[in-house]
């Protein structure tokens, strides 16, 4: 995958600034400098484990963000349908059309949501080029629906 | 009963969609207007909001799979919505009739060489590779949200081939990426219906859960079904497309003969 190729990438670009060579002795300077050295290769796998775990949690977060959107607006909907079996009254049928304006509502949220959650995620991991893309939707869609342009 | 019904075609147009990375809309609008006899009008919109909850589910899905490429779909999608904006701009100087036609010679053309020609290129491998030819991405992404917004058709059956033929992308990444994108561009749409109160809320509830449920059994097929059948049933909705650009472009540009 190419987004998980990229993490590795970005952790072989950590290691390949990582001095490797040992820095020449001086006097008053030969423990800090092994020990930096040292520290840096031992950071280095660290490094790249936070940011492997940073895009895993992110996607994670992408997934219950969709899964999360489908799933209670699919409730709400199967609710209203239930709600359709019962003896008709006013309450009734309030209830079954909040249901489904909020089904609704919901689930035109979720996809903007996951846009947020990806830019979010892709700002955080310092990939502004993509998190700007994010934003840019994000803005179209909002200057569409506004100026009411079906996008 | 009605309601079943609904939620069967749901289901069926939500298991395409998510096998496919189209949505569903194509299966959907054609079962609505021709099986249950509804208005062009009210099956657009119920037909996008069912696209969106299929993005949603499937894509769920494919994300926790490691299988759409979301930095991809994120740059395909930036081009995508400047193509429907602009499309939504200037539709007033376009006949969509005739640009329905030309979309359905291009579909004809896709679905042909998918079913009659073998590729000889192999397919990439899902776990190593890297888009290619993002000029050509993105041109085709712009045109395919500028066909969205023209002829009211999803942006998947272009940008599914254009991500596998286009740029390198092995098939099912591009159909998952397909599916994580046009949840946003189909939420975009079906937002400025219900604002002008299109959105028919008690057509749209069983077609919802039936699509839900369809994405996600779709969304667990995906996986295991070989590229050559995906490849192969892709091609047959691409048919159903270009039968579908013809229709309209005919009823357009030769109105005398379908009347």
């Amino acid at each position: 995958m190419a987004e998980h190729m990229e993490v590795s990438k970005a952790a072989g670009q950590v290691a390949s600034s990582v001095p490797t060579e040992e820095v020449p002795v001086q006097a008053n300077m030969v423990e800090p400098e092994v020990a930096s050295g040292a520290r840096a290769r031992e950071a280095l796998p660290q490094r790249a484990a936070t940011r492997v775990g940073r895009a895993v949690a992110g996607e994670r977060w992408i997934a219950r963000i969709l899964r999360g959107g489908a799933l209670i607006s699919g409730a709400m909907f199967l609710g209203s349908l239930v709600m359709e079996a019962l003896p008709q009254s006013e309450v009734v049928q309030v209830a079954i059309d909040t249901l489904r304006k909020g089904a609704a509502s919901l689930l035109l949220v979720t996809p903007v949501g996951r846009l947020v959650m990806a830019g979010t995620m892709l700002g955080l991991r310092g990939e502004w080029r993509y998190m700007l893309c994010a934003a840019g939707v994000l803005g179209l869609l909002a200057l569409a629906v506004g100026a009411g342009i079906s996008a | 009963m009605t309601a079943l019904f609904l939620i069967a075609a749901g289901g069926l147009a939500g298991i395409m969609g998510a096998l496919l990375g189209i949505g569903g809309g194509v299966v959907l609008v054609p079962l609505l207007v021709f099986g249950f006899n509804l208005p062009l009008e009210e099956a657009v919109p119920a037909s996008l909001l069912c696209v969106v909850a299929s993005s949603c589910a499937a894509a769920a899905s494919y994300v926790d799979n490691r299988l759409s490429d979301i930095r991809l779909g994120l740059t395909l999608e930036l081009a995508t919505v400047v193509g429907a904006i602009t499309g939504g701009l200037v539709a007033a100087y376009l006949a969509p009739a005739m640009v329905a036609v030309v979309f359905g010679l291009f579909t004809f053309y896709v679905a042909l060489q998918i079913l009659v020609l073998r590729s000889r290129r192999e397919e990439p491998v899902a776990a190593a590779y890297k888009p290619a030819n993002y000029p050509l991405g993105l041109t085709g992404s712009f045109v395919a949200g500028g066909l969205s917004a023209l002829l009211g058709v999803g942006g998947g059956p272009l940008k599914v081939p254009l991500m596998s033929y286009g740029m390198r992308v092995p098939f099912k990444v591009a159909s998952a990426t397909s599916n994580l994108m046009i949840g946003v561009t189909g939420a975009a749409s079906v937002a400025s219906y219900a604002l002008r109160g299109h959105v028919k809320l008690s057509l749209v509830s069983p077609l919802v859960v039936g699509v839900l449920a369809g994405a996600y059994l779709g969304s667990r097929l995906m996986p295991r079904v070989p590229t050559a059948v995906l490849k192969k049933l892709f091609a047959l909705v691409l048919l159903v497309v270009a039968g579908q650009m013809f229709w309209k472009g005919g009823e357009g540009l030769w109105p005398s003969i379908w009347k």
